[in-house]
């Protein structure tokens, strides 16, 4: 049988009318705040200054541009953005997903209730307050990572973990997962509760026992939930977080920690460069626009779910 | 008909919306003294006051003006950064360099000359000096404009302090070299390896963000320089001093020092916060920094019972022959007070308002209180204050209801004596400051024979007319400025692994700072400083 598309005309607007119409408002949302504010970009092609009107400013091409990639501050920050978001990536995956599998397989209700609360209660926690956390648990005078160290015998002297550069990303890592891993695993423990459980039964009934149901089983139920969230997660590679850098870091461990948000901060907004903010946020936007579309391609390639 | 019924709801809520838009500016009141609204926007992080504030209240009684503080929370950089961009302005800003870059402010001088006769006599001393290169006055300094006598009991700038009981411990003794400073140290950290049952902290170093300079500053003072910031000036010419000899030397000290375990380990990654815990802690025996810095610390050691765990001013140099110079004589503010914004409506209501504070009346209500409630008139006609009144203003929540906190803070204000021969604030009146003093305080002040802390110190010359740098005014965006910027960051990752490194590294450490020192543009930013400092002396020898 053919299938005519029909050309959109009246009669089908007609027919959605209630549905553009609920649609006009997010539409409107969207073209606000999301398109309009990308006249902005404009200034990275100036030097920006806010006192004056648009015809007034001077005009230097990519001035901006060349100077971010000649500095070797952005270009620390951009290597160390994309580690810790990567070092984020993997691990927020990898653990989230285990986590979730495992929560599945717990039989008693209450206790698997108990322990999503509290995986998931330090989401709510502003990045103030973890940080002091972490920093009070790295403390060299009586924090708990030392003295639990200290006092299975790993290290004889307490170490300064934030002193440390080769230690920072893994810290970030970690207190990235501390705080996240119950919040991620909701999403997956959704999916795996659509998953038929007639399914299971079958598979119980041919022998396959626990590993092997989740293998066989949940993982390729949750499969198109996992993909389409890596999609997303891969075109948000150049945020690696802000707060948490910031409140860690220290002049001994700079070089290792400053992510581009925080080179804009002090280089750009905070020494009134804006056009260089911008700069660099044009930057970041255009690295993750591609990245999404090539994950997205790439999803498509290898026959999987996909979300454009 | 069903569509008919659509249109009217669709109509009647398009009215409501409207005649609601429409409302409430014909709400707003009428009538001779119209309460006028003002927005003010606070760069110190303070608290707001309560609202049946003291202050405030009666400045609505008599001048129908009320406030709104906008005060900041965090980094004030970034604030004024998105400010700016927005241009979303407050009617009175407390100003900044960057508002003044931006053209936020409007002058003042015209509205001075015209509405405020008080002003124009309070700040007539230092006209010029304030007066920007275009020929207008954007702010009003808030501190620093003295009138009559001025004596200092207290030093509330940089010096290397030292916990009194330490000082007590060893009987009082002079300390006048880095070396004696250190070797007091590290002699009571011996003797008490812990304080309160925590061990004893030798000497703290605090590196966070811009305050820095606990870290930066020290070596201009060890060789008998004042306060100006990250450079020395010598015959009006500034120099770098990161990268001297005499700079070396100190943090070679503190290297050595570090070897001994007198430095707090965790000193190169402590927050603010944390700093200020650990020296209320009382452990920490000495630090370099300035005490307004510190002074929380302070307050907090005071209200445990811990006197001697306060802090006394060792003004130290590298040897005795170098005279200190670490106290300096005020200095006017430059373009740090507040300053009304582009954005306001009434600029001259809120000019008068300012004059009619600086009133003698109204600075003594707002630096004294009233009388009977907050201080007494002793016999001789001196303002003095019972010891309840004084507990009384040392609690911050009595100071929320009834001072005009930062709003007075930044406001321009009268310094130095009334007409009547009273010192202008508690602080500096002779007679009160005697009497509030802790029997601790009197007691460590009788060992050295002092009168007051300021007797630690040198007694300041007369300001170079440069003075001070840090205030001096470079242009946001200039080679300059990001010259400066880089240095402020290599300084900051370079020096704490100077002073950790192992000694046999340390020249290795040190060549290697050197180096990177070298890559940034720092003539740039000495080219643009000594333009400043000859602009400021043409100013100066003006006024």
């Amino acid at each position: 049988m053919k299938t005519v598309r029909k050309k959109p005309g009246w009669q089908i607007i007609k027919n959605q009318k209630q549905l553009i119409f609920m649609s006009v408002p997010v539409c409107l949302y969207i073209i606000l705040f999301s398109y309009i504010p990308l006249w902005g970009w404009s200034m990275a092609f100036q030097d920006y200054k806010p006192a004056k009107g648009f015809f007034e400013q001077t005009w230097v091409g990519f001035k901006h541009f060349i100077f971010l990639f000649s500095d070797s501050n952005f270009l620390n920050a951009l290597r160390n953005t994309l580690a810790m978001s990567l070092i984020n990536l993997v691990l927020g995956f990898v653990t989230a997903i285990a986590f979730a599998l495992l929560l599945n397989e717990i039989r008693i209700t209450s206790f698997k209730r108990v322990v999503q609360t509290i995986s998931y209660l330090p989401h709510f926690l502003s990045w103030v307050i973890a940080a002091g956390i972490v920093q009070m648990a790295l403390s060299i005078e009586g924090g708990i990572v030392n003295t639990i160290l200290i006092k299975l015998g790993f290290i004889k002297n307490p170490v300064m973990w934030l002193s440390k550069p080769e230690y920072f990303w893994g810290i970030i890592g970690i207190s990235f997962i501390w705080k996240e891993l119950g919040w991620n695993t909701i999403i997956y423990l959704a999916a795996m509760s659509g998953i038929d459980p007639g399914l299971y039964e079958s598979a119980e009934i041919d022998g396959a026992n626990r590993y092997q149901k989740m293998w066989h089983i949940t993982l390729p139920g949750i499969k198109a939930t996992i993909v389409v969230l890596l999609i997303l997660s891969i075109g948000r590679l150049m945020e690696a977080g802000f707060e948490m850098q910031y409140l860690l870091r220290n002049g001994l461990i700079m070089d290792w920690s400053d992510t581009i948000d925080i080179f804009v901060i002090n280089f750009g907004i905070g020494q009134g460069n804006y056009s260089l903010a911008t700069a660099a946020g044009i930057f970041k936007s255009v690295v993750n626009i591609t990245l999404l579309f090539s994950a997205n391609y790439f999803a498509k390639k290898i026959g999987e779910e996909r979300i454009v | 008909m069903r569509k008919e019924v659509t249109i009217k709801w669709f109509l009647l809520i398009l009215v409501f919306l409207l005649s609601a838009d429409f409302c409430f500016p014909s709400d707003r009141s009428e009538g001779k003294q119209k309460l006028y609204k003002v927005s003010v926007f606070i760069l110190t992080p303070s608290q707001q006051p309560t609202p049946d504030n003291r202050v405030f209240k009666r400045i609505k009684e008599e001048f129908g003006i009320v406030f709104d503080f906008d005060i900041i929370a965090g980094d004030a950089n970034q604030k004024i950064g998105v400010m700016l961009a927005s241009s979303d302005l407050p009617d009175i800003i407390n100003a900044h360099q960057r508002f003044i870059d931006n053209e936020a402010f409007i002058p003042l001088e015209g509205l001075i000359e015209e509405h405020a006769p008080r002003i124009k006599k309070h700040l007539e001393q230092c006209w010029s000096l304030i007066t920007h290169d275009d020929g207008h006055i954007y702010v009003m300094p808030n501190w620093g404009v003295y009138q009559g006598d001025y004596k200092s009991n207290e030093s509330l700038g940089p010096a290397f302090w030292i916990q009194k009981a330490v000082l007590k411990e060893f009987g009082y003794p002079e300390v006048k070299t880095l070396d004696q400073y250190f070797d007091l140290l590290i002699k009571y950290r011996e003797r008490y390896p812990t304080v309160d049952g925590q061990p004893t902290i030798g000497f703290e170093i605090l590196c966070e963000g811009w305050r820095d300079f606990c870290l930066k500053n020290p070596p201009q003072h060890l060789i008998g320089f004042p306060n100006d910031g990250d450079v020395v000036v010598r015959d009006n010419k500034a120099e770098m001093y990161s990268d001297k000899d005499y700079a070396k030397r100190y943090y070679k000290k503190l290297n050595e020092l570090n070897q001994m375990g007198l430095i707090d380990r965790e000193a190169f990654v402590l927050s603010y916060d944390q700093y200020i815990a650990k020296i209320s802690s009382g452990r920490v025996l000495g630090m370099f920094d300035q005490k307004w810095n510190f002074q929380r610390a302070e307050y907090s050691l005071k209200k445990q019972g811990k006197i001697w765990r306060t802090y006394a001013p060792c003004p130290v140099t590298y040897d005795e022959s170098i005279k200190d110079y670490y106290m300096d004589r005020p200095v006017v503010n430059v373009d740090r007070g507040f300053g009304i914004s582009v954005n306001c409506k009434d600029p001259e209501r809120l000019i008068k308002l300012f004059d009619s504070l600086l009133d003698e009346e109204w600075q003594k209500f707002l630096q004294w209180g009233v009388e009977g409630e907050d201080y007494i008139v002793n016999d001789k006609g001196k303002f003095i204050r019972t010891q309840e009144m004084r507990d009384m203003q040392n609690d911050p929540a009595w100071k929320q209801s009834h001072t005009g906190l930062s709003f007075f803070d930044e406001s321009t204000k009268l310094e130095g004596t009334f007409s009547d021969g009273n010192a202008t604030s508690p602080g500096i009146q002779p007679e009160e400051y005697f009497e509030s003093l802790k029997p601790e305080d009197k007691e460590f002040l009788a060992g050295y024979g002092y009168k007051t802390f300021s007797d630690f110190f040198s007694p300041p010359p007369p300001n170079p007319p440069h003075y001070p740098v840090w205030s001096l005014h470079i242009p946001e965006g200039t080679p300059g400025q990001t010259a400066f910027l880089k240095y402020d960051d290599i300084s900051l990752k370079y020096l704490p692994r100077v002073i950790l490194a192992d000694p046999k590294n340390f020249e290795n450490v040190w060549a290697q700072y050197m180096d990177e020192l070298e890559k940034i543009d720092i003539p740039a930013y000495l080219d643009a400083v000594n333009e400043a400092i000859q602009v400021r002396i043409k100013k100066v020898v003006n006024n």
